[in-house]
């Protein structure tokens, strides 16, 4: 990128960080907007949901891990639970979720290293645990989204964090890898198929935690093939 | 949901799998992931570094301390690496225990995922838990037998290791000798059993004899028979007896060896019962008994190659269910030699039998072959015309060539009976041995620690027994041979460095080190020597070491901790040997361990039992005053 669209571009990114910032609503989180402090460090997170639509569904367990440089500091990690009236049968397939396992983690109130606690409540956690920093993510776009679901009518902002995105990281690396041809190459870009293609094991579970952690290696994985090359 | 798999982890690894649910949680807890590429250095102190690391994914070696203190770091590559770390095992545990002052420095051979532990909670799950603080403190037989259990335990069902006891033991039925036979039939109906122990009178000379139902039937077919006969005129003797407290298996090789249908099994205070072959055999159901009964059975040499194989997969079968490898060696061996024995009858004219002795020697006769390696075997005659020694020249070759056929590669050396050399008279042999002393070459002290380690399997004992003797005479004539003899025990460098690390070759990208020259050897062959120098008649090493104890040449805990540190190499060793046949090695004499596929645990056992080695040279050294004739 050329240097005089890089400095339009931060300038760019600036004044929009000013203009949100001053519709914030509560000025306990104008911590959100600082510049990016710490070198190095990242926040994976991921959401598990009711279901697919940021509109309706609603967040029922959130884990967020730090990364610092090579290390994922899973001993930090946030682990939320929110109990959410009648989660719809399809997503209990994916996440084993049930209902009787929300209710047994409200009573209570923590279980294994994981916090209960009301949608609003956790949010906050959520926005103190990421500061200004980065965040990381696979299909970002919707665990954001989820999570401005709850902060916009309650901050009257969504987050302002910069994003990276890792399937974009690997779809990168691998065109990189791959002959320039005439045809776009055809990458999967299926979770499954980046583990295995990048070698990272796959703990099998399905769970916020999981999937943060391993979306945490892939970064670090993609990170270091960038270095590297 | 977040720290399970954490927990599940550490449960995998040993001592680790000792600690409760709570206990795991909090370490679990505590428990952050980092990331290494390919050659990226990590370094554990006692400051800022003070982690113990777990090996998720990947490979790492840690790195001696010469090369991680100065530069020229790529010159050094594998001969330097002091052990290799693979997944589930950890690393950096030295350092945070104190083991070693400093820094450990280790390189990522491939690129690795961690769980890392900080020191603290490491230290402090190790004063809250005794079977950690247990595991860490303990020397190595304790941890060795650690091992074992956990692995035997795994294994309960493996009967072999049950005790006598356990077994189906028949009422004894025992009467003096005056009891005529048909008392005695009677006691026997009455209690079912068909057999009963028989006082004899004094002229005999042995105390108790017994009767079995066979002999009853034996003497009703007689034209002889009275019922009235005192019963003892039936009885067989001597008795052969196994205590109730023994290994069943050790019942099964009483049985096998003496070719009896039953035991008299004993207690501390006197006799308790029989334990028949029917009731045993019905125990092990399954191989080890299969293949006694079958090579009792086989006819041909096909019979002989399918037994052979079926005593290949007990083996296996056995080391996976922890077996220490002395006991799994003693009953192969055991089987083999049947095999060998039932074999030469089948090939040994009949005009000769009486005047020949079979003998089995180097690690068959030291009954410490496990997979059949190589063949090392001689015939002594006496008292043969030109003609009979033709004769028996010729059928000695098919002999071996049938060996070789069911599966004992011949030996290198062609130390075989198909070697005139190796099949002569007594006083060939004779003569053999005076050249061995007299003109003393590399190759004579191989044969004749060969030699000195024989068992006859068939015929004559007293052809063997006077050429030992005369082997005896000659040792204690010339004091000066065996020091020179011992000499060869420290031939080799024991493959540990001067900072407790293993050293290794670099074979097409792996780290091997050779385990029968820098571990086996040494002690074997330093257990040849002190067991000759005190004229013992043992030839199975642990056997030596025992009666070595015995003798008060080794002390005690020293003689338990070599014959420790000798079942765990020759338990790699097979390991390794059986790894190299499943995954189609042409040669399966491989003698070179690859240090990267053991793990943690076993590398540390194996630094541990090195040492051992190292410190029984010192003591031949000093024994033997081996400075002197270096």
């Amino acid at each position: 990128m050329a240097l005089w669209l890089q400095r339009l571009t931060s300038a760019l990114a600036v004044w929009r960080k000013t203009r949100r910032l001053k519709r914030l609503r509560d000025p306990c989180y104008a911590f959100l907007f600082d510049a990016e402090q710490e070198p190095d460090t990242y926040i994976c997170f991921d959401c598990e949901t009711t279901g697919l639509n940021p509109k309706k569904d609603r967040i029922i367990s959130l884990s967020a891990i730090k990364i610092r440089g090579n290390e994922i500091l899973t001993s930090e990690a946030l682990n939320l639970l929110i109990p959410q009236p009648g989660i719809s049968a399809e997503s209990i397939v994916v996440h084993r979720i049930r209902n009787a396992d929300l209710q047994s983690a409200a009573q209570n109130g923590e279980v294994g290293g994981v916090q209960v606690l009301a949608e609003r409540e956790a949010i906050g956690r959520f926005l103190e645990f990421i500061g200004a920093n980065p965040l990381v993510g696979y299909y970002l776009e919707f665990d954001v989204a989820m999570v401005n679901q709850v902060v916009k009518p309650w901050l009257n902002v969504e987050l302002p964090n910069r994003r990276i995105e890792v399937s974009e990281l690997y779809y990168r690396q691998r065109l990189s890898e791959l002959e320039q041809g005439l045809a776009m190459p055809n990458i999967d870009l299926k979770f499954e198929t980046i583990l295995q293609r990048l070698q990272i094991p796959n703990i099998g579970q399905h769970d916020a935690f999981s999937d943060a952690l391993m979306t945490a290696l892939i970064f670090l994985k993609l990170q270091s093939l960038v270095k590297s090359s | 949901m977040a720290i399970e798999q954490q927990q599940q982890f550490l449960q995998q690894i040993a001592p680790f799998n000792e600690l409760d649910d709570r206990a795991l949680g909090v370490l679990a807890q505590q428990l952050d992931v980092v990331y290494f590429p390919v050659n990226a250095r990590i370094t554990v102190d006692s400051g800022e570094n003070a982690f113990v690391y777990f090996v998720i994914k990947g490979h790492i070696a840690e790195l001696a301390d010469e090369v991680s203190a100065g530069p020229g770091v790529e010159r050094a590559q594998n001969q330097l690496w002091r052990a290799h770390y693979a997944v589930r095992s950890f690393l950096g545990e030295q350092v945070v225990l104190n083991r070693k002052l400093g820094a450990q420095h280790f390189s990522v051979q491939e690129e690795a995922i961690l769980y890392r532990l900080p020191a603290p909670a490491f230290t402090e799950a190790l004063h809250s838990y005794a079977a950690l603080k247990q595991f860490f403190e303990a020397s190595l037989v304790e941890r060795l037998n650690a091992m074992h259990a956990s692995a035997q335990m795994t294994a309960s069902t493996e009967i072999m290791m049950d005790t006598v006891c356990s077994a189906p033991i028949r009422a004894l039925v025992e009467v003096d000798a005056k009891c005529s036979l048909q008392e005695a039939a009677q006691k026997m109906v009455a209690l079912q059993s068909d057999a009963c122990v028989v006082q004899l009178p004094d002229e005999v000379g042995e105390r108790m004899g017994i009767v079995t139902s066979t002999d009853v039937l034996r003497a009703l077919a007689s034209t002889e028979f009275d019922q009235r006969m005192p019963v003892w005129k039936l009885a067989n003797w001597p008795l052969v007896s196994v205590h109730e407290f023994d290994y069943l298996f050790n019942a099964l090789l009483k049985i096998t060896r003496h070719r009896i249908d039953r035991l008299v099994v004993r207690s501390d205070d006197g006799l308790r019962g029989f334990l028949t072959q029917k009731d045993l055999m019905g125990l092990f159901a399954n191989q080890s008994g299969l293949a006694l009964l079958k090579i009792e059975q086989a006819g041909s040499v096909a019979d002989f190659k399918v037994v052979a194989q079926q005593i290949d997969e007990l083996v296996v079968n056995l080391h996976r269910k922890g077996i220490k490898t002395h006991y799994i060696a003693k009953l192969v061996n055991e089987l083999h030699r049947k095999l060998i024995e039932k074999l030469f009858e089948m090939w040994l004219p009949e005009n000769l039998q009486e005047r020949v002795a079979l003998l089995v020697m180097g690690s068959e006769g030291r009954s410490e072959q496990v997979l059949r390696t190589d063949q090392d075997n001689a015939l002594i005659f006496d008292g043969l015309s030109a003609a009979e020694v033709t004769q028996l020249q010729a059928s000695m070759q098919s002999f071996t060539a049938a060996l070789v056929e069911i599966g004992f590669p011949p030996c290198p050396g062609k130390i075989m009976v198909s070697n005139p050399r190796w099949c002569q008279s007594v006083e060939g042999f004779k003569a053999q041995l005076k050249t061995w002393f007299d003109r003393p070459t590399e190759e004579g002290f191989m044969h004749l620690a060969i030699f000195y380690d024989a068992q006859v399997v068939v015929g004559q004992q007293s052809y063997f027994e006077r050429l030992r003797q005369l082997l005896l005479s000659r040792l204690r004539d010339n004091p000066m041979f065996l020091r020179h003899f011992a000499k060869a025990a420290l031939q080799f460098d024991t493959p540990i460095g001067f900072f407790g690390g293993l050293k290794t070759d670099n074979q097409g990208g792996h780290a091997r080190l050779d385990l029968k020259k820098g571990a086996i050897f040494p002690i074997v062959h330093g257990v040849r020597c002190l067991a000759m120098e005190a004229e013992l008649t043992q030839t199975n090493t642990h056997w030596r070491i025992k009666a070595l104890m015995d003798e008060g040449v080794l002390t005690e805990a020293f003689g338990i901790e070599l014959g420790e540190a000798l079942n765990y190499f020759n338990a790699l060793r097979l390991e390794s040997m059986l790894y190299g046949q499943s995954h189609g090695d042409d040669i399966v004499v491989d003698n070179a361990l690859d240090v990267q596929r053991l793990s943690h645990l076993q590398q540390d056992l194996l630094k541990q039992a090195l040492s051992v080695v190292e410190r029984f040279k010192k003591l031949l050294q000093r024994h033997f005053k081996l400075h002197e004739v270096m």
